[in-house]
């Protein structure tokens, strides 16, 4: 055998896969053949590395996450039940000057856009039928992102955000759509995924103010610990002062208020 | 929180809205998957943010498991994905950490601790394709199987990537191990004198 024909049957021979047949002609070619030997001896050696453990804090923010995780859907149904509650945000949006010639855009081609999805079901087909409208006119998919993300659905105001993801330069209007829907969505999943989207864009101090504002103004737990991930990822440090108010709070959720503190001594 | 459920049951109660499970799911994978990221990131509290990042994504991605998805290549492929996310980011951490510590290995330890150092830092110098391969294939024992749903490619290619990446780890692995009795012999000739 040669090292060549060896090599095809070593990662099975490491998985213990390796018909017998085959493994005793391997074995054969091992007795003789030091390079392929070592890369067996390595390569058992790989799985018996010693092992490194996280610290304990790892742990403790896990835990702050799903505390604040459930106690955000708690509020959320709280809220869901309030059906009286205004949307008062889509009033916002359309009062927001920077948003006028987008909504009034979204409202020309919306007519157009809803009538192509309902020959669709929702589904990968609605992303195709989103990927060939942006070959047919120029900057649909912002146009599309906008529209979106005012769906009454949380679902399609996901997609909205995941669509606006794809960009690979951020549309400024789309960028403010995006700071928006972190501070006002209804939908605590709504408003993570467009806080994650917006991430990538954390260079933008009108992305690190607005993510600052949406700190000052979010209930959900889980929201508020994102926020501060984040913002202490970009080392934002103008939110000193914010985080002590919150963890000063006691209304504010425990496990915000104690990511808050972890958050100042990563800060400082 | 111990139960002997496989990872999919609890997923789906995760999934389903039972959020306290992910619990379990942390308890089984935290220590992998931080593993994972040091190999591959030799950054401890990057690796311990990533982590953090994996399971705050899955508890918002919950609802897209499906029934019948091996939960081990689908949570890897969320590991993937975040350290991916991460590198776009391209943010400086903080600090530069005490990353190549646990690599060195003290001038008087037993001769397989000293080979495990070498192993160690072979494994560094691989490109971080191949060193991610053998992480997953050997550190985290993950089967072909997985590692190909996970890239979503042949199981074959998974076979000859794995291969590929032994070939080049026990050139290096060999290169270093020559470099290190060549330092010691020195070491040891200084030492004389
Ligand atoms: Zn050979």
């Amino acid at each position: 055998m040669k090292c060549e024909h060896a090599a095809e049957f070593i990662p099975d021979y490491l998985e213990g896969t390796l018909k017998p047949q085959d493994a005793e002609r391997l074995e054969a070619h091992l007795e003789s053949c030091a390079q392929c030997g070592k890369e067996i001896a390595l390569a058992r050696e790989l799985t018996v590395l010693p092992t490194e453990e996280p610290s304990a804090a790892l742990r403790t923010r896990f835990e702050a996450v799903l505390a604040a995780y459930e106690a955000g859907r708690r509020a959320g149904v709280a809220r869901a039940q309030d059906a009286r509650e205004p949307r008062a945000w889509t009033w916002n949006w359309f009062r927001s000057p920077a948003l006028g010639f987008a909504a009034a855009a979204v409202l020309l081609v919306g007519g157009f856009l809803g009538g192509r999805y309902e020959t669709n079901t929702n589904g990968p087909q609605s992303h195709d039928e989103v990927a060939a409208l942006q070959g047919e006119v120029q900057g649909m998919r912002q146009l599309m992102v906008l529209s979106m993300l005012q769906e009454e659905s949380a679902s399609e105001r996901l997609q909205g955000v995941s669509l606006s993801t794809r960009e690979e330069q951020m549309d400024p209007k789309i960028l403010t759509a995006l700071l928006h829907t972190v501070r006002y969505d209804s939908s605590v999943d709504v408003r993570m995924a467009a806080i994650d989207a917006l991430s990538r864009y954390g260079n933008h101090a009108q992305v690190r103010d607005g993510l600052a504002e949406a700190l000052e103004t979010n209930q959900s737990p889980l929201v508020q610990v994102q926020l501060i991930d984040l913002l202490v990822q970009l080392h934002d440090r103008n939110i000193i002062d914010q985080l002590h108010k919150i963890e000063q709070d006691t209304d504010v959720n425990p496990a915000v208020r104690e990511r808050a503190q972890q958050a100042i001594a990563q800060l400082s | 929180m111990t139960t002997s459920l496989p990872d999919e049951e609890v997923m789906l109660m995760v999934r389903d809205g039972s959020a306290e499970m992910l619990g379990v799911l942390f308890e089984r994978y935290e220590k992998p998957l931080f593993n994972f990221y040091v190999g591959l990131t030799k950054d401890r509290p990057a690796s311990e943010d990533l982590v953090q990042e994996v399971f705050v994504r899955i508890l918002k991605y919950r609802r897209s498991y499906k029934p019948g998805t091996n939960f081990r290549p689908w949570i890897y492929q969320i590991a993937r994905n975040a350290r991916a996310d991460q590198m776009k980011k391209n943010v400086p951490h903080a600090e530069q950490t005490e990353a190549a510590e646990p690599m060195q290995a003290p001038a008087n330890s037993l001769e397989s601790d000293q080979q495990h150092a070498i192993l160690r830092r072979a494994l560094d110098e691989l490109p971080e394709e191949k060193r991610e391969i053998l992480l997953l294939s050997r550190f985290q024992g993950l089967r072909y199987e997985e590692i190909a749903q996970m890239l979503g490619c042949q199981v074959g290619a998974v076979k000859v990537r794995v291969h590929r990446a032994l070939q080049e780890l026990r050139e290096v692995f060999v290169r270093l191990e020559r470099g290190a009795a060549q330092k010691s012999t020195a070491a040891g000739a200084n030492y004389e004198m």
